[in-house]
């Protein structure tokens, strides 16, 4: 009864405040999602048009045969996994060691993180020219190596978030007094406590790594998209039918990591969840025992049980 | 120090045994104190090398490099010659034409990204809120091949929009508007400029209260008069420093423009890029350099004018 009176002042005072009414914030919401869609569906169509407005799949089998896109297609693959690989083993400990000994430089970090976004990736092109060895600047190695680089604004906040969201001094002291060396801390309490931001930051270099069109064709690489850039200078509809797929596929898997990683941070806590490594086991019930004796129910720096729940 | 409790460090636990059995007595415990936390803070220190190290390799040296080979000739000598060369004729035309573009497409965007915040925030359906930061959230990284594409589709010369239109009656490449030129441009940033500025606006408009509204009003205040008084001037420090990142946004993309119109329009990155790919005249190597040092300076103010009024944000965001 009082829930439902409160509720229903809140929705008054709502009305009174900056709010739009129903009516605008409709029309506002349809017309951005309208514009947004568009571009779109009519790509798709595109994508598909036949002859006198019919529907073909003729431009993405022609696609699936041509072997140079596939070949870049596998190049492109490539970097992206390497560039996650770096990505993971280069800002994972560098995470897990700025909250754990230098916590007062995490805010310096991030904003470190963000330098790339700051830096114009032809500017960063051109200094490669003039200050990298020739012959790194021939070998597509190089493009992993930057491409972790430029996503790291994406990547480390990823990272970085799981992290925090651990309660980072407990597992790892109770790792440490069972006697686990720092490495077996490492890669067997935090990584398994991390997975599901590590497989976020992951995901994000490799998205990154499969679109980027810039440093890529102003180094002269044969990555999938400038291959697709080649193709779409003469067969418009193929590149078309190819990066539509390309970005439903990118937007597919954005939009159920994200779901996902909500769902999942609100069900399984590390206490939750089956565990593997038994030294992760051992390690979270010692954590939760030694929470539950000194009684830290701090609501901003959330226990080891009800780790994920409060991401920002 | 309070992030570092000694069982967390063993190297300095042990240290700190050796010292005890070292001097028996307590007189000199607090120097080996003091020695312990020196050491200490370059040890935390450490664990910040590789990072440090990999962003100086692949992105502060490059900068370095672009910085220094804009005031040097072919040679290696000192010169302003790139410079000069960087700021006349085609090149200033690039300054110009890339300068308007970002500036408009970053106001416009700026504008249509808080109308869609203040809608944003005014919904209580939280499936829709949730929805619209997600895809705010995808589409503010789209760009490059597969959006210029995807205009191209729909507003390019036979796109399918454009098409509607002319069968509706009103053509729009009758009518002056073209997707590959500035305008057009505009148009294809805000698809990537405008779920950014949602994105970086809504904790500002969502940190208005609705306590001022209330009291504004019991005083007798219309609508109009508390936006006018206090939603602009609260919002205004955020709404700068957000348009202040659409800009810098929009200043240093080149996949989109290249893509779009393959270079026709002379904005700076695609300058660079042409001198990149080789079309460079003789004596003139450096010049890339110079317009690259160019790009850093504009980028470069827009993050310190940013950073400025990012600190007068914070104050409205308790």
């Amino acid at each position: 009864m009082t829930v439902a009176l409160r509720v229903q002042q809140r929705g008054k005072r709502a009305r009174r405040g900056f709010h739009l009414g129903r009516a605008a914030r409709t029309s506002i919401l349809a017309l951005a999602g309208a514009y947004f869609l568009v571009p779109l569906l009519a790509s798709a169509r595109y994508a598909l048009e036949g002859p006198h407005g019919s529907y073909t799949l003729a431009a993405v089998t022609a696609l699936l045969h041509d072997s140079v896109l596939l070949q870049s297609l596998v190049t492109s693959l490539e970097i992206a996994l390497g560039a996650a690989a770096i990505t993971l083993a280069l800002l994972t400990p560098t995470s897990v060691w700025v909250n754990l000994r230098v916590p007062g430089l995490r805010r310096s970090m991030e904003g470190l993180t963000l330098v790339p976004l700051v830096v114009p990736v032809v500017v960063v092109v051109l200094g490669i020219y003039g200050a990298f060895p020739s012959e790194l600047v021939a070998s597509p190695v190089l493009l992993a190596f930057e491409y972790v680089v430029l996503a790291m604004p994406y990547s480390y906040r990823a990272i970085d978030g799981g992290v925090q969201s651990l309660d980072l001094h407990t597992l790892v002291d109770a790792g440490r007094s069972l006697g686990g060396s720092w490495a077996q801390v490492f890669c067997r309490v935090l990584v398994p406590n991390l997975r599901s931001s590590l497989l976020g930051a992951a995901f994000i270099t490799v998205a990154y790594s499969l679109g980027e069109f810039a440093m890529a064709n102003l180094l002269s690489f044969t990555t999938f998209p400038t291959e697709l850039y080649q193709i779409g200078t003469e067969q418009v509809s193929e590149a078309t039918a190819v990066s539509v797929f390309a970005l439903l596929l990118t937007f597919g898997v954005l939009l159920a990591l994200s779901v996902l990683g909500k769902r999942s941070r609100r069900t399984s806590g590390v206490a939750g969840r089956p565990v593997e490594d038994p030294l992760a086991g051992v390690a979270a019930d010692l954590a939760a025992e030694v929470e539950a004796v000194l009684g830290r129910a701090d609501p901003g720096r959330p226990g080891i049980v009800h780790d994920g729940r409060s991401v920002p | 120090m309070q992030g570092a409790p000694p069982k967390a460090a063993p190297p300095p636990a042990r240290e700190t045994r050796g010292a005890a059995h070292g001097s028996a007595g307590t007189g000199h415990a607090p120097i080996a104190r003091g020695q312990l936390a020196r050491r200490g803070s370059i040890r935390r220190a450490a664990g910040l090398v590789p990072f440090l190290s990999y962003l100086a390799v692949f992105l502060l040296v490059p900068s370095i490099s672009v910085v220094s080979s804009a005031f040097e000739t072919v040679g290696g000598g000192f010169t302003w010659s790139n410079i000069s060369a960087a700021l006349e004729g085609a090149y200033l035309v690039s300054f110009e034409k890339s300068l308007e573009l970002s500036a408009i497409s970053a106001g416009v965007s700026a504008v249509l990204g808080t109308v869609v915040a203040v809608a944003l925030a005014s919904t209580t359906n939280a499936t829709v809120r949730r929805m619209v930061t997600s895809a705010s959230a995808v589409f503010a990284n789209t760009g490059g091949l597969p959006l210029a594409f995807a205009f191209i589709a729909s507003l390019g010369n036979f796109g399918i929009v454009t098409k509607l239109l002319a069968a509706m009656g009103w053509s729009p490449y009758d009518h002056g508007f073209s997707i590959y030129t500035l305008t057009g441009l505009v148009v294809v940033y805000c698809y990537f400029l405008v779920p950014l500025m949602v994105l970086v606006m809504l904790p500002a408009v969502e940190g208005l209260r609705q306590e001022w509204f209330e009291v504004a009003s019991l005083l007798g205040a219309r609508r109009r008069d508390v936006w006018r008084h206090v939603g602009v001037p609260v919002l205004s420090p955020a709404f700068l420093a957000a348009l202040m990142v659409l800009f810098a946004d929009a200043f240093a993309a080149y996949a989109t423009a290249e893509a779009l119109t393959n270079g026709a329009i002379p904005l700076v990155p695609i300058q660079i890029g042409t001198l990149i790919q080789g079309n460079v005249l003789a004596g003139q190597q450096n010049v890339g350099d110079a317009l690259g040092l160019g790009m850093i300076v504009v980028v470069a103010v827009a993050a310190l004018l940013y950073a400025r009024l990012q600190r007068k944000v914070a104050r409205w965001q308790r």
